[in-house]
């Protein structure tokens, strides 16, 4: 998105929230649905909009894991460690993909491609060690099925 | 007002409506911990220390946080709040480094060192800044915490040295917020604030921005207030308490901040705001550039004269005599430059003088960066109206406007291009050194305390123009005292503000200071903009040096660096070292040799960050060139077959004796080695000492890992079960010397490696003189090796600390401003981080 389409974008969301610093969260997750991260700049707006400090604001939006601060890859990879994932093994398969893409969670690899994130729990306990590419739910998974999928979508 | 009645652990207690239940067991003496809490603050509640029981209110509210309710029952003690506030403490403290609280030898050592260690980390309380004043471990003795259970987990997040004017070390912090708290109430939007959650919740700015980005605008406010070392003012810190502190004003600018100095030994180490209340802030400037200022080290010190193109140093007598011999002949065409960063005292006196003299008469403005005050004609203007002689109180004129002056005095306390021409020069005392009043552009009158030491035999101005009136014979010139003068200065106009406060905003600051840049004072305002003096560029000289193959943080300030020096790794032998010199201009300093080999040709030291010269050299990064290399120097230890031998090795201490252990060993000997460390996450090199050993001994002043105490409590354990042939301790002062004071009564032979002052390594200078038996010494070349129980202890830690003083002032101040205008570039992390 070019920079000015985005701070219009950015704008129109703030627009149609009032200034109260109550509205803060709703804000912040209406700009990540619409550009799929917070930008430095999208943070700026969002303090001097609520007239907050910038700092607070970013304070306040590391505190939930829901928030993304680089630009999402192309596909969006997420290893779950919840506890049922942990005790079959979820951490190995995060190994796995770290060491493949050679970027930690929360980051996004240089050509783009992947971004990697690690959850909680998806509630697919069921299918222990779970992972989530592009919003498909990859079940039982292990460290070598995990290479495998990340070299199928390359 | 209501008033409440509410009952604490058995007393009634009677307070105000709106009071916290912390507030009435204050007001009825009943202490409670806490950390967080701090009376300029509102209530946070992070640290929960002050929990409390109140009936009826389910589990354990932290009584900062609860308003004080009538007939309230609050109970402040009992065995479940013992263990809760136990284990928080013990939680607080496994992200702190506790061995101020739990070492046993913590006294002794203090003793042996009475001013903290400038290290780079902080690890341990010789290592702290904060050690005099810490309010953590005032509220932890005071819970009754010196007992704690839980390790030390060392966060290993990067030292913050990149900051203007602070060091920020965030392995100490507890997350009181107080910094933060502090910052929003002053300024309303904080230039800082907690980040992340969990385990990785940290103080921080948006997008890890440099503060110089993140709207700070420097009042130091958060580091007066934190209670721990994490924030410190980075000219301040390693000079220690202040021993007086006395509210002045500012007079760097028009607005007239009123400040508090902090006093040293008649050093100015630091002035900070006099209240944490808005109204109380001060600039960058105000808060970090006034003790540095103050303390230049081109501090003009003595008065001097010209005389034929020579100049001379004289006492004070002769020097006001030639001045006002100079003024007498010149008397018809003289002006007086002043600053208006002075005293009204000193301001009226110089305009007493112009009038007394019939000369003309300026007081150049403090200006905001970015204007230039304008100079009168009558310097400026064409040779023939230009006054022919001058009184130049500050640094306003440039060569072209003091070509051709007949006479020329100088009154200032900073060096300037002027002073190569000035006939009579006079050292002045600034800011903090002299008393008088100054008015605000407010109109207000503030008070200005004499409170510092002026350096040398500087005197205050208007001690210096009353004499000068007194040599000239002038009567309405001659006071009964200060307050006379200030008397006599009556309703002098005040000075116009700058369009926007500097405290408000960093880009105002002011630029000059009597005349003098700023930025030369104070190299960190570079940061703002503010220029200092161009400098000629240095050339870069390529020095065909030693080049830096490796260099790793073995653990927090223990560097490990490996250097290609083929002729030192060919002669080296146990025990001896090499001076090192990371640049050209740098200080010599002597590092033992932990390793070398010959073959690859190169040599291996740990080395310590503890100052100047040992930063440099763990700042170099590998493949860098180290300027000198000096080795191998001292004589070998004298390696023999002598049965069971004991080595004790602390900090730098451990690498060093891992050649004598290999030595030893091979020589047929039965090797134990012991080491030691504050807590264990700052031992290492354990295997590698396992191998050259037939033993290794551990011990942690926090009993985490191995014995709980030093080397000398595991020596004692080793003598209890086995005889021993030698003993050999290398390590700090304290240790060799407790290790030395041990062994004595067993009539073992104990070797110890001086660390004494070194300087050229070769027996010339003397510096690294200590007394063995009486006898005089050279560590350089009849040691590092001596019998432990000849030294002259108390001798050796005076010498040691001889320059304590220079060495903080030798840290350096100004900033790379590479690394503040790229704020949030990925930096490379310590090796530290485990």
């Amino acid at each position: 998105m070019h920079p000015d389409e985005a701070g219009q974008a950015i704008d129109t969301i703030l627009s149609s929230h009032s200034r109260e610093r109550e509205h803060l969260i709703p804000i912040l997750q209406d700009i990540q649905e619409r550009m799929s991260y917070l930008s430095p700049k999208a943070l700026r707006m969002v303090a001097d909009h609520l007239d907050l400090s910038e700092n607070d604001v970013y304070g306040v939006a590391t505190f939930y894991s829901q928030f993304r601060y680089h630009p999402p890859g192309r596909h969006r990879i997420k290893v779950c460690q919840g506890t049922a994932c942990h005790v079959r093994g979820g951490g190995l398969v995060l190994d796995a993909i770290v060491r493949k893409i050679g970027i930690s969670p929360g980051q996004t690899s240089a050509d783009g491609g992947f971004s990697l994130e690690r959850v909680a729990c998806f509630g697919s306990c069921a299918l222990p060690p779970v992972m989530v590419v592009d919003d498909k739910v990859y079940g039982r998974m292990s460290a070598r099925k995990a290479e495998k999928l990340l070299e199928d979508l390359e | 007002m209501a008033e409440i009645h509410l009952t604490i652990d058995g007393r009634t207690v009677t307070v105000k409506a709106g009071a916290t239940v912390l507030h009435a067991a204050r007001q009825a003496g009943i202490p409670i911990p806490t950390i967080c809490d701090h009376k300029d603050l509102n209530p946070y509640g992070a640290c929960r220390m002050c929990i409390v029981e109140i009936e009826g209110v389910r589990g354990f509210p932290t009584s900062c946080t609860t308003p004080a309710a009538e007939g309230m029952q609050v109970r402040t003690r009992s065995p479940e709040l013992e263990t809760l506030r136990r284990r928080t403490l013990e939680l607080m403290f496994s992200g702190h480094p506790n061995t101020c609280l739990v070492c046993p030898h913590r006294e002794a050592c203090e003793s042996m060192r009475p001013m903290a260690t400038k290290a780079g980390r902080t690890t341990r309380c010789g290592f702290c800044s904060n050690r005099e004043e810490c309010d953590l471990r005032n509220m932890a003795l005071q819970a009754g915490g010196r007992d704690l259970n839980l390790p030390t987990l060392y966060a290993a997040h990067n030292l913050e040295r990149d900051d203007p004017f602070m060091d920020r070390d965030y392995n100490l912090c507890i997350l009181c917020a107080r910094c933060w708290r502090i910052c929003e109430k002053i300024h309303g939007k904080p230039a800082i604030s907690i980040i992340n959650r969990g385990r990785q919740a940290r103080v921080g700015t948006a997008f890890h921005k440099s503060h110089v980005h993140s709207g700070c605008t420097f009042c130091g406010s958060c580091i007066d207030i934190c209670p721990t070392g994490t924030l410190t003012d980075r000219f301040a810190r390693w000079h220690g308490k202040a021993d007086t502190r006395a509210d002045s004003a500012c007079i760097l600018c028009p607005e007239g901040c009123s400040l508090t100095a902090h006093v040293k030994g008649g050093q100015l180490v630091a002035t900070a705001m006099t209240a944490f209340e808005p109204d109380s802030s001060l600039c960058a400037l105000g808060r970090f550039g006034y003790a540095q200022i103050v303390n230049a080290p081109t501090r003009l010190l003595r008065p001097t004269i010209r005389d034929n193109g020579e100049s001379f140093s004289v006492d004070w007598d002769s020097a006001l005599d030639a001045a006002a011999a100079g003024l007498s002949k010149h008397e018809s065409a003289l002006g007086i430059l002043v600053s208006a960063a002075a005293s009204r005292e000193d301001r009226h006196l110089y305009h007493l003088l112009a009038q007394e003299l019939g000369a003309k008469f300026a007081a150049i403005p403090a200006t905001p960066a970015g204007t230039k005050p304008l100079l009168p004609k009558w310097v400026t203007g064409p040779k023939k109206s230009r006054s022919s002689a001058l009184i130049l109180s500050g640094d306003f004129l440039e060569d072209k406007h003091l070509a051709g002056l007949d006479f020329l005095l100088v009154i200032d306390g900073l060096p300037s291009p002027a002073q190569e021409r000035a006939d009579v020069l006079l050292p002045a005392a600034l800011l903090s050194e002299a008393e008088g009043t100054f008015r605000t552009a407010s109109g207000q009158i503030k008070d200005l305390a004499r409170s510092s030491r002026a350096p040398g035999m500087a005197r205050p101005e208007w001690e210096i123009l009353w004499d000068l009136g007194q040599k000239l014979g002038l009567k309405s010139m001659a006071f009964d005292s200060l307050d006379h003068i200030t008397a006599a200065v009556g309703e002098d106009p005040a000075p116009q503000a700058f369009a926007d406060a500097p405290r408000h905003d960093v880009r105002t600051l002011p630029a000059f200071y009597r005349g003098h840049r700023t930025a030369d004072l104070v190299p960190a305002l570079e940061a703002f903009g503010l220029s200092a003096t161009p400098r000629p560029l240095k050339q870069d000289v390529s020095i065909e040096g030693f080049q830096l193959l490796e260099t790793r943080e073995l653990a927090p300030n223990m560097h490990l660096l490996r250097i290609k020096a083929p002729q030192v790794a060919a002669h080296a032998k146990p025990g001896q070292f090499v001076i090192l010199m990371a640049k050209e201009t740098s200080e010599r300093t002597p590092y033992t040799l932990a390793d070398w080999d010959a073959e690859a040709g190169s040599i291996t030291l740990i080395l310590e960050e503890v100052g100047r010269s040992s930063r440099e050299l763990a700042l170099l990064k590998a493949g860098e060139v180290l300027a000198h290399v000096s080795g191998p120097l001292g004589k070998p230890f004298p390696v023999a077959k002598k049965g069971t031998v004991v080595l004790g090795g602390g900090c730098y201490g451990i690498g060093a004796i891992l050649p004598l252990a290999r030595a030893l060993r091979q020589a047929g000997n039965h090797v134990l080695s012991v080491i030691e460390a504050s807590s264990a996450y700052l031992l290492f090199w354990e295997e590698e000492l396992r191998a050259v050993s037939d033993e290794v001994r551990v011990a942690t002043k926090d009993g985490s890992r191995g014995a709980y105490g030093g080397v000398q409590e595991v020596f004692q354990q080793i003598v209890d079960q086995q005889p021993v042939d030698i003993f050999i301790a290398v390590g700090c002062t304290f240790m060799m010397r407790m290790v030395a004071e041990l062994t004595k009564p067993w009539n073992v032979p104990t070797f110890v490696a001086l660390n004494p002052i070194m300087v050229d390594g070769t027996g010339m200078c003397g510096a690294c003189r200590v007394s063995i038996h009486g006898e005089t010494k050279f560590a350089c070349i009849d040691g590092p090796f001596f019998d432990a129980h000849g030294v002259d202890w108390d001798e050796l830690a005076c010498r040691k600390s001889a320059y304590a003083r220079e060495e903080v002032e030798a840290l350096p101040q100004a900033v790379d401003l590479s690394a503040l205008m790229f704020p949030g570039a990925a930096r490379p992390r310590c090796g530290c981080g485990r």
